[in-house]
C-alpha cells in the first residue's frame, strides 16, 4: 500500500484556471520521489493540496490507506507531512533555534520558554540528520543554504515523516546542492519519505528513486528513474523532442570587441573580490566564464555593466574605457546585459510588460515625441517583441508578475537582444526557468553569437557553459586561472581543477589564447 | 484583456465604497453613544455642508487645498519616496506668496504671478536638502522631511513675528492681502451669471483656483503617465535597481520627483493665503500637511482620483465643522471616521470578504496559514 495516494485530484481556481486536472499521484514509504514539470505545470498546486494550503475542487487523499481531508496545513502537520517552501518562512530577527521551536516551544517549569532546551533540540536534530546549522545564529545573518536546513529541521521537529521540498535547489550553489542531497539521503536512511519538486533533470537522475512528470495540470506518468534518460524525461515534460545539447554553427571569430585589463574590485567590506582580471572578447564567439559561485563572477559582471564601481583596471569597447561610467553610457556603447537575478535587476514585476521592454530605450525615437511618450509606439514595440520572442501573454499591458519565470526571463532576453548589441553579457541566463524556455534562450544566444555579437556567458551551470561556449576561462578567487581556447576539448574534470584553484596556467600560457 | 483591468478597477472602487460605508456607520454608532441628540448631530455631519451657500464654499475651498496636496504626494509616492514635508513647504510658500502680494510695489498683473512664483521657488528650495540627502547619502526622507516641517513652522513664526507682524492686531498676523491681489471668484463675469456670481463672491472664497486645480490634476496625470520623466519616476518607484540597471539616473529622478511635487504644495500654500485667510497668520496651515497622504491612499495614488478623494475628504471635514456648531458632538468625530476608512483601505486583511476578492497572491495566503500555526 502506498504511503500517500492522491486520487483524481482537480483544482480549479476562482478565476477559472485549471491547475490540476484529475491527477493521480502516489508515493511509497522511504522513497525519494521527484515531481517534475515546466513552470505552471501544476506541481506546486498539487503539493499545496497535499500540505493543506489549498483545497482540491474534487478528488481524495489517502494516507496509509485512510482518507483524510485537510482544511489547513495544521491538519497536514498532524498527519506528519511537512513542506519546505521555495521562499523560506522564517523570522529573520530570531535565532535559528527560536525559529525551529516556534509555535511549539519547550517550556521551563515556570512556563517561560526554555531557550537552553531549544538549542539542545536543534543540536540533536542537526546531528541526527546531518543538517549542519548554528543554533544561536540570527537567521538574518546566515546564508541561504543554512536557512533551508533550518526549514527542514523545523519540519523534523514537528515530527514530519513526509517532507515536501519545493524546488529546494533553485537558490543553492552547486556545493550546497550536494550537501542537501547528502542530507536527503540521510533522511531517507532514517525512514523519512521525500517529495522533491524540481525542473532540473540532472538532479532528478542524481537523487530520485522514482519520478512523476506533470504537464499543463495533467499527470503524464510515473517511472523508475533508473529506467529513463534525461532526454526521455524532458520529452515527457514538454511533449516534444528537446535538444539539451545545442548544435552550434562553426565559429567565425571576428575582431576584438572588448578588452578587460587588470580589472580589480574591492568590496565595501574591504575584501578584494576581483584581483586583476584579464581577457578579450571577440565578435562571433561565446566566451564562457566557469567558476564556483562566489568567486567574483557577480562582481565582474556588475563592474563591467556599470552597476558597481571598479577599484582599478580598464574595460575597453571601441577603444574607449567604459569602466565606472553610468549604466546609460555603457548601454549607449551597445553593451547589453542579461542580469543574474531577474527579479532584482531584470524586471520591475509590478510594471507592465511593455514598460519593462523599454527601460533602456524609452528616451529614443520613435517611442517618444520629445517630452511626451508615444504609448502607441510603445505598444507596437512590445507586441512585436512578444511575438518575436514568443513570450506567452495575452496582453503586453499586463504586469510582468503575471508571467511565469521562464517568460519573465524572455522579457529580459527580448529587451537585451533587441537592443542591437555589440557585446552581450549574459549572467545565469537560464537559472530557475523551465526546459522549454531554457532551450529557447540558449538557441537565441547562439544565434546572436553566430550573427557576430560578442557574448560573455557567466553561468553556475557548468554543462551550460561547456555546451554554449566557444572559449572558456576559469575564475577562481577573483583571478583567471585558466583559458581553454577550444571549449569542445575541455572536460568537466579538467575545468574543475582550475575552478577550484588546484591548477593554474601561467600568465604566458594564457596570454596567447586570451 | 481590457476586462481584467476594468474588473480590477471595479473591485478597488467597491472596496473604497465598502470602507466608506463601514467607516460612516462606525461614526454613527459612536455618535449614538456620545450624543444626546445623535440624529441632529449626524444629520448635520452628513448634510450640513450642503445646507448653506457659505458652507458649500467652505467645503470646496478645503477640497481645493487637498487637491494640490494630494497631487504633490501622488508624485513622490509614485517614485516610492516617502517625502512628507508638505506642511512645511505649504506654510513657507504661503508666507512667500503673501509677502510678495502684500508688499511688492507693482501692479497686480505682475504682482500676483510673481507671488505664486515666489511660493513655488520657496517650496522647491525647501525640499532640496531632504531630497539631496536622500539621493546621495541615503538619509531617510521620511525623517528629514518630518524634521524640516518643524523647522519650517518655527521659521514661519519667526519671520512673521519679526518682519510682518501687524501692529495692534489681536493675534500673530500680517496685514491683509490688498484687494487687487486677492483671488476672485471662479464664476465668469457674464451678464446672465451676474446674480450667482454676486451671491458666491459674498458668501464664499471659491476662487479661480478651481481652474488651476483642474489644470494641475491634468498636468500631474500627464506628467506621471505620458512623459519620459513620468516613466522614469514610475520605473524608479516600481524597482529602483531595475531602473538603475536600465540606465535611468535614479538619484536625479528621486531629487526631481521631490522638487516637482513642491510646485503642487506651493499652490496649496498660495491658495490658502490669497483666497482663504487673505493674510499671513499663525496656524494658517490648519494641519492640512499630512492630509495629502490620506488623499493619495483614497485615490489609489492616481492623479485622476485625487479630486474625487479630495471632495470627499473636504466634505467630511466641512461636515464635522457644521456638526460641532450644531450639536454636542465635537469635530474630532471626523478623525474617527477617517481613521476607520483608512484602516479598512490599508489593512485589507481586516476585511476578509474584501481580501478574498483582492488577494490573488497564493504565497500570501500560504504565509497566513503558516502564521496561524500554534
Amino acid at each position: 500500500m502506498p504511503l500517500i495516494e492522491m486520487k483524481n485530484i482537480s483544482k480549479i481556481y476562482d478565476n477559472g484556471v485549471v491547475a490540476n486536472d484529475h491527477v493521480n499521484f502516489s508515493v511509497e514509504k522511504g522513497e525519494i520521489h521527484a515531481l517534475v514539470g515546466e513552470n505552471g505545470a501544476g506541481k506546486s498546486t498539487l503539493m499545496k493540496i497535499l500540505y493543506g494550503i489549498e483545497q482540491p475542487t474534487e478528488g481524495q487523499i489517502l494516507i496509509n490507506g485512510k482518507e483524510v481531508s485537510f482544511r489547513s496545513s495544521l491538519d497536514a502537520i498532524d498527519e506528519k507531512i511537512g513542506m519546505v517552501h521555495q521562499n523560506f518562512m522564517l523570522i529573520p530577527s530570531f535565532s535559528v533555534a527560536d525559529n525551529i521551536v516556534l509555535g511549539n516551544e519547550p517550556l521551563q517549569t515556570n512556563k517561560l520558554i526554555d531557550k537552553k532546551r531549544s538549542v539542545e533540540i536543534t543540536e540533536e536534530l542537526s546531528k541526527t540528520y546531518g543538517l549542519n546549522v548554528i543554533p544561536e545564529a540570527i537567521v538574518d545573518s546566515i546564508n541561504v543554504g543554512m536557512r533551508q536546513r533550518v526549514e527542514i529541521i523545523k519540519m523534523l521537529y514537528r515530527e514530519a515523516e513526509i517532507l515536501i521540498m519545493d524546488e529546494p535547489t533553485a537558490v543553492l550553489t552547486p556545493q550546497e546542492t550536494q550537501d542537501l542531497f547528502n542530507a536527503i539521503h540521510k533522511l531517507v536512511e532514517q525512514g523519512k519519505t521525500v517529495i522533491f519538486i524540481t525542473h532540473k533533470l540532472r538532479e532528478v537522475k542524481e537523487i530520485s528513486d522514482r519520478v512523476t512528470v506533470m504537464r499543463l495540470g495533467k499527470m503524464i506518468g510515473t517511472v523508475d528513474t533508473k529506467d529513463v534518460t534525461r532526454e526521455q524525461i524532458a520529452n515527457m515534460m514538454v511533449g516534444r523532442e528537446v535538444f539539451l545539447d545545442i548544435t552550434k554553427p562553426k565559429i567565425n571569430r571576428g575582431q576584438k570587441r572588448m578588452t578587460v585589463k587588470d580589472l580589480t574590485y574591492v568590496s565595501e567590506t574591504g575584501t578584494p573580490v576581483l584581483r586583476g582580471v584579464n581577457f578579450n572578447l571577440y565578435s562571433g564567439e561565446v566566451l564562457g566564464i566557469a567558476g564556483v559561485e562566489g568567486n567574483g563572477q557577480t562582481e565582474l559582471v556588475e563592474v563591467i555593466t556599470g552597476l558597481k564601481s571598479a577599484t582599478g583596471g580598464e574595460v575597453l569597447v571601441h577603444e574607449k574605457n567604459i569602466l565606472n561610467r553610468t549604466p546609460r553610457e555603457i548601454r549607449m556603447m551597445k553593451v547589453a546585459h542579461i542580469p543574474e537575478d531577474r527579479l532584482t535587476n531584470g524586471v520591475a514585476v509590478n510594471a507592465s510588460i511593455e514598460e519593462n521592454l523599454i527601460v533602456d530605450r524609452y528616451f529614443k525615437k520613435p517611442l517618444n515625441k520629445g517630452l511626451l511618450m508615444d504609448y502607441k509606439e510603445v505598444n507596437k514595440h512590445s507586441d512585436a517583441l512578444i511575438k518575436q520572442f514568443s513570450i506567452k501573454t495575452p496582453d503586453g499591458k499586463l504586469p510582468v508578475s503575471s508571467l511565469s519565470g521562464g517568460n519573465m526571463q524572455k522579457v529580459v532576453v527580448a529587451r537585451e537582444l533587441s537592443s542591437d548589441p555589440y557585446v552581450l553579457i549574459a549572467s545565469q541566463p537560464t537559472r530557475g526557468i523551465d526546459v522549454g524556455a531554457t532551450e529557447y534562450i540558449r538557441e537565441q544566444l547562439v544565434k546572436y553569437r553566430t550573427d557576430g555579437v560578442a557574448v560573455l556567458l557567466v553561468s553556475a551551470d557548468l554543462s551550460e557553459v561547456m555546451s554554449l561556449s566557444d572559449r572558456i576561462v576559469t575564475l577562481y578567487e577573483g583571478k583567471i586561472t585558466g583559458v581553454f581556447p577550444d571549449a569542445s576539448k575541455a572536460t568537466e574534470e579538467e575545468l574543475g581543477l582550475y575552478m577550484l584553484g588546484l591548477k593554474e596556467q601561467t600568465a604566458e600560457e594564457m596570454e596567447k589564447v586570451l | 484583456m481590457k476586462k481584467f483591468f476594468d474588473s480590477k478597477n471595479v473591485r478597488s472602487f467597491l472596496r473604497i465604497v465598502l470602507a466608506l460605508t463601514i467607516g460612516l456607520t462606525f461614526g454613527f454608532v459612536i455618535t449614538l453613544i456620545v450624543s444626546d441628540e445623535p440624529m441632529v448631530a449626524y444629520k448635520a455631519f452628513l448634510f450640513g455642508p450642503l445646507s448653506q451657500l457659505n458652507r458649500i464654499g467652505d467645503w470646496l475651498e478645503e477640497s481645493l487645498t487637498l487637491i494640490f496636496l494630494g497631487l504633490a504626494i501622488t508624485i513622490v509616492f509614485s517614485a516610492k519616496q516617502f517625502y512628507i514635508g508638505l506642511e512645511g513647504q505649504m506654510i513657507l510658500s504661503a508666507l512667500a506668496t503673501g509677502a510678495v502680494a502684500i508688499y511688492m510695489p507693482a501692479p497686480p498683473i505682475i504682482r500676483v504671478p510673481l507671488a505664486f512664483l515666489a511660493g513655488m521657488v520657496v517650496a522647491v528650495l525647501w525640499a532640496l536638502i531632504p531630497a539631496l540627502l536622500k539621493a546621495y547619502l541615503g538619509a531617510s526622507e521620511l525623517v528629514t522631511s518630518l524634521m524640516f516641517n518643524t523647522m519650517a513652522l518655527r521659521l514661519f513664526e519667526f519671520l512673521l513675528r519679526t518682519y510682518l507682524q501687524l501692529p495692534n492686531a489681536n493675534g500673530i498676523m500680517s496685514e491683509r492681502v490688498p484687494e487687487d491681489a486677492r483671488l476672485r471668484t471662479f464664476i465668469p463675469n457674464l451678464p446672465f451669471l451676474e446674480e450667482t456670481r454676486n451671491a458666491w463672491s459674498k458668501a464664499t472664497n471659491v476662487s479661480w483656483m478651481v481652474y488651476v486645480a483642474i489644470g494641475a490634476v491634468l498636468l500631474a496625470y500627464i506628467l506621471l503617465y505620458k512623459t519620459k520623466f513620468g516613466y522614469e519616476i514610475r520605473a524608479v518607484g516600481a524597482n529602483a535597481k531595475f531602473a538603475k540597471y536600465g540606465g535611468i539616473n535614479v538619484k536625479r529622478t528621486i531629487v526631481a520627483s521631490i522638487l516637482v511635487s513642491g510646485v503642487f504644495s506651493a499652490l496649496a500654500g498660495s491658495h490658502l493665503v490669497l483666497a482663504i485667510t487673505e493674510r499671513i497668520v499663525q496656524g494658517m496651515a490648519f494641519g492640512f500637511g499630512f492630509e495629502g497622504i490620506n488623499i493619495s491612499i483614497l485615490s489609489g495614488n492616481n492623479p485622476l482620483g485625487v479630486p474625487i478623494a479630495s471632495l470627499f475628504y473636504g466634505y467630511l471635514r466641512a461636515g464635522s465643522d457644521v456638526m460641532e456648531r450644531a450639536s454636542d458632538v465635537s469635530r474630532e468625530l471626523v478623525f474617527v471616521v477617517q481613521a476607520a476608512v483608512l484602516l479598512l483601505l490599508t489593512a485589507e486583511r481586516l476585511l476578509p470578504v474584501v481580501q478574498q476578492v483582492v488577494t490573488t497572491d497564493e504565497e500570501e495566503a500560504a504565509q497566513l496559514e503558516k502564521g496561524s500555526v500554534k
